[in-house]
């Protein structure tokens, strides 16, 4: 099969989301450097906060976007086997989404969408903003449709066969993204567009908020879902060994796709729009999202277990040892899962619903955040460019020890900008603040963490020149004679001939997804029509 | 690599995966340890919020 055309694609998503990703870091350290306070001449809240709000744009909503658009079609097509269907429509998403962006941009740079990369009206953006935004949710939602419609015709080709894990775990997270985008959609064109330009005077904050958490937290999951599939289809390979199970992963996708939804009140614990019970249910439903990162954790693991094994380790922790460390791949899980205990553990504090008030607003939420997404879902992400680049450009990887270089310095970078900031938001500091302007005890405490912030951000920064400098001479170096790469699918030990329709379809669980999310969400929601609320003026550029 | 007989292979593959448990134990452990000493010994004793 011809596949330059979905290399193609595949190419032109990613270097979207990698330049994002670069251009985003620069404004990480500026940021750290900024609050720090310790060089004056960088003082301005109007750019810090025009800053922090591109750089959070570009993290989370560019390079994931484009990311897991790209990497989705690779998928669907080697994992299929394959051409994407209508990839003239792939192409009309792509650019859509990427209007969108330069559309968004142009507040976002100019200080007239300083929203901090969130929908929490009433604090407002230029109208561009929103509508940029949404194109490039839509451009998001024609790659949806055709990881969907790929998924569907491969079945219906193939009757009775288990769907490749690749794709069922790429269309789930379309079915998620669907369920996911939802919510901000509603936001974003019966309020926030409309408030913008003038069409309405007032806007409901809590309605907002409400749905704003409904994208919120499931969005997380989103972005995850690409790292969990290499996880379970790269990693097993890339270590010598095979998947421990491949029911055992779908039933983690599938759980994460039900119950990543229905749960983000507790971004709300705080506020005073929904009522204790609904928060505390949302609260539970969070305890219960834990679950398939467990299930994922322990089945990777074993994965790496039978790998090591199957290389020589004994004992109760031999293997560990003898797994490939210097495989980008396998390194990076080992690195990734580290950040992900860390980042899980501050994700239970978060949840914890009285704890919550120890850490709500505080800096132990970008810390979080960051441990989790910045850390583990990236890391993932330079994993999968890693092994996939070479595929892609059809020349071996520029350097190897330079990736695995920039992976470690990635993860030391990250502990080292993330560990002080969960101990500021311990110390009581406030997050989404540009300087410390206050001369007390308090607030001079902070100062040693703001330097090693500023370190790590540094060495953060150095490992992201290191990732693109590593995938641009990749693709521009001279054509290597007899190089065939050809991507390899992790198999599992036991393989699978055939599966209940429920791990092997989607339908069902949309059902359980409408059902759980009228549940937590119906009330809520409707509430708003039902009682009398406040509106309140937009403020904001 | 170590070359491994097709024996020991099998016994390997089929084999439960005893260290992975006892991994997430390890972690599953220290994190209830982790979570009882954030409530119990810093935001308890913060009081009750004015």
């Amino acid at each position: 099969m011809d596949d330059s055309a979905v290399r193609k694609l595949t190419l032109g998503h990613l270097w979207v989301a990698f330049i994002a990703f670069i251009l985003a870091c620069f404004m990480g350290e500026y940021q750290v450097l900024e609050r720090s306070g310790f060089i004056s001449a960088l003082d301005s809240p109007t750019v810090y906060f025009a800053s922090v709000s591109t750089h959070g744009v570009l993290m989370g909503f560019v390079l994931t976007t484009f990311f897991i658009m790209g990497f989705g079609y690779y998928v669907a097509t080697t994992s299929l086997k394959t051409p994407i269907w209508n990839i003239k429509l792939a192409w009309y998403g792509f650019w859509i989404s990427l209007a969108g962006t330069a559309m968004a941009a142009v507040p976002l740079l100019t200080g007239k969408a300083s929203v901090l990369y969130t929908f929490y009206l009433p604090i407002q953006a230029h109208v561009a903003f929103y509508i940029g935004a949404t194109l490039l949710v839509v451009g998001s939602w024609i790659w949806c449709v055709i990881m969907l419609v790929m998924f569907s015709q491969w079945k219906k080709s193939n009757p009775k066969k288990p769907v490749p894990l690749a794709m069922f775990a790429t269309s789930a997270n379309a079915m998620l993204w669907f369920w996911t985008s939802a919510g901000v959609a509603l936001e974003v064109l019966f309020q926030a567009i409309p408030l913008a330009l003038g069409w309405i005077d007032t806007v409901d904050p809590g309605l907002a908020r409400t749905l704003f958490a409904w994208t919120l937290h499931p969005i997380v999951y989103f972005w995850l879902i690409p790292a969990y599939t290499a996880f379970y289809v790269f990693v097993p390979k890339q270590a010598g060994g095979y998947l421990f199970s491949d029911e055992v992963a779908r039933a983690a996708f599938i759980l994460l796709a039900v119950f990543g939804l229905p749960i983000g009140f507790h971004h709300l614990y705080m506020d005073p729009e929904q009522a204790s019970g609904w928060k505390f249910l949302h609260g539970v439903g969070t305890f219960i999202v834990s679950l398939p990162t467990l299930v994922t954790g322990f089945t990777v693991i074993a994965s790496l277990e039978i790998a090591g094994r199957l290389r020589g380790g004994k004992g109760l922790f031999g293997w560990i040892g003898t797994l490939p460390w210097t495989n980008p791949m396998v390194l990076s899980v080992i690195l990734a899962l580290l950040m992900l205990i860390l980042g899980g553990f501050g994700g239970v504090v978060n949840a914890s619903y009285a704890m919550n008030a120890m850490i709500h607003n505080t800096a132990w939420v970008p810390g979080h955040f960051h441990l989790i997404f910045a850390g583990t879902t990236v890391i993932m992400y330079f994993a999968i460019a890693y092994y996939i680049w070479p595929l892609l450009v059809k020349k071996p990887l520029f350097s190897d020890s330079m990736a695995l270089i920039q992976l470690w310095t990635w993860f030391i970078g990250m502990s080292i900008l993330t560990t002080p900031w969960h101990v500021l938001g311990l110390l009581g500091q406030p997050r989404r603040i540009s300087s410390v302007v206050y001369n007390n005890l308090l607030t001079l405490a902070w100062k040693p963490y703001e330097l090693a912030m500023i370190f790590g951000g540094l060495v953060l920064l150095g490992s992201a020149c290191l990732f693109i400098y590593n995938l641009a001479k990749t693709q521009l170096n001279p054509a290597v004679a007899g190089f065939n790469d050809q991507i390899e699918y992790a198999e599992p030990f036991k393989p699978v001939q055939s599966l209940p329709e429920y791990l092997n379809d989607l339908k069902l669980w949309n059902y359980v997804i409408a059902v759980l999310m009228a549940i937590s969400f119906g009330v809520p929601i409707l509430q708003f029509f039902f009682m009398e609320t406040f509106g309140s003026p937009a403020w904001g550029y | 690599m170590n070359q491994i007989d097709e024996d020991e292979r099998g016994r390997i593959l089929e084999s439960s995966p005893i260290g992975t448990f006892a991994l997430m134990a390890i972690v599953i452990g220290s994190m209830v340890i982790a979570w009882l000493f954030l409530y119990f010994g810093v935001f308890i004793p913060r009081g009750i919020i004015n």
